[in-house]
């Protein structure tokens, strides 16, 4: 249990939210030109770092919208939350 | 809003709690971006449209509740008549949806209003809610989504000790049973 700084609405409880998966993963311009491999890796294959992981995250008991957000899933420690669009944070 | 069927039709006092389905209310969700389409529903409905999050404003008839940045709430204040709340919506519907300023949904059937009285509704509240309520509770027409019991809900802070809760109607049976239980032991 830990708390959300929800871009939009401000601190809420993390059960107000739900999880996304990885974030910041580029769809492929030409998906038509992939190998079967390639296309697998884009759509299904995502990290799973015991550490500092970009994630999207969806407000979805509250103001329904998506945002990114840095966590390390070792601790839940929340190190940035940003909106959808905007540069992830460098450090 | 035709036929319309309240699910409750109840009223419940504890002590320092009053609890009452107020319907039917007229209901609808305003959806739109751009700066037109904010100062076209100000205008429409002579009201100043929330933009801060978690905000309401309100005037003699109606109330409008931010819900996110592109979604709006409108209710009534008190129960309309038919042909009121019929022509507020088609008025909205030309000016907004017509011209494609934005979406006008009338959702009168979709959410039960409750309204919730008294000294210890945030102690309920509280008690099925992972919201905190301190600054909530003092701030005259703030307005939050969030869990009642694992089921979502809208809450506006019409006034102290006075607020409205919006749930969805095939929720609202359970919900009322469970606001019923809880208060009991409040």
């Amino acid at each position: 249990m830990f708390l959300i700084n929800c871009p939009y609405c401000g601190e809420r409880d993390q059960s107000e939210f739900s999880a996304g998966g990885e974030a910041h993963i580029v769809r492929p311009k030409q998906p038509t030109e992939l190998s079967d491999d390639q296309w697998a890796e884009f759509l299904f294959m995502r990290k799973n770092i015991k550490g500092v992981q970009f994630e999207r995250w969806n407000h979805a008991h509250g103001c329904r919208k998506w945002f990114n957000m840095v966590r390390d899933t070792s601790n839940d420690k929340i190190h940035a939350v940003y909106k959808m669009g905007e540069k992830p944070p460098t450090k | 809003m035709l036929n319309f069927n309240a699910p409750i039709i109840d009223t419940k006092e504890y002590s320092e709690i009053k609890i009452s389905e107020i319907e039917p209310i007229l209901k609808i969700n305003l959806r739109g971006k751009n700066r037109d389409f904010i100062t076209k529903i100000g205008k429409e409905l002579s009201i100043i449209t929330p933009v801060d999050p978690n905000t309401s404003s309100s005037n003699e008839k109606l109330n409008l509740l931010w819900l996110s940045p592109d979604e709006w709430f409108l209710y009534s204040n008190d129960k309309l008549d038919i042909k009121d709340a019929n022509s507020l919506e088609d008025k909205l519907f030309n000016e907004i949806s017509k011209v494609k300023l934005g979406s006008v949904t009338n959702v009168s059937d979709h959410w039960i209003m409750i309204n919730l009285k008294g000294t210890k509704i945030f102690e309920l509240l509280s008690a099925g809610c992972p919201f905190n309520f301190n600054n909530f509770k003092n701030s005259k027409g703030a307005v939050t989504q969030t869990l009642f019991n694992h089921i979502d809900v809208i809450i506006h802070n019409k006034n102290i000790n006075n607020l409205n809760l919006f749930v969805r109607r095939s929720f609202s049976s359970h919900l009322w049973s469970w606001m019923n239980d809880s208060a009991r032991f409040i």
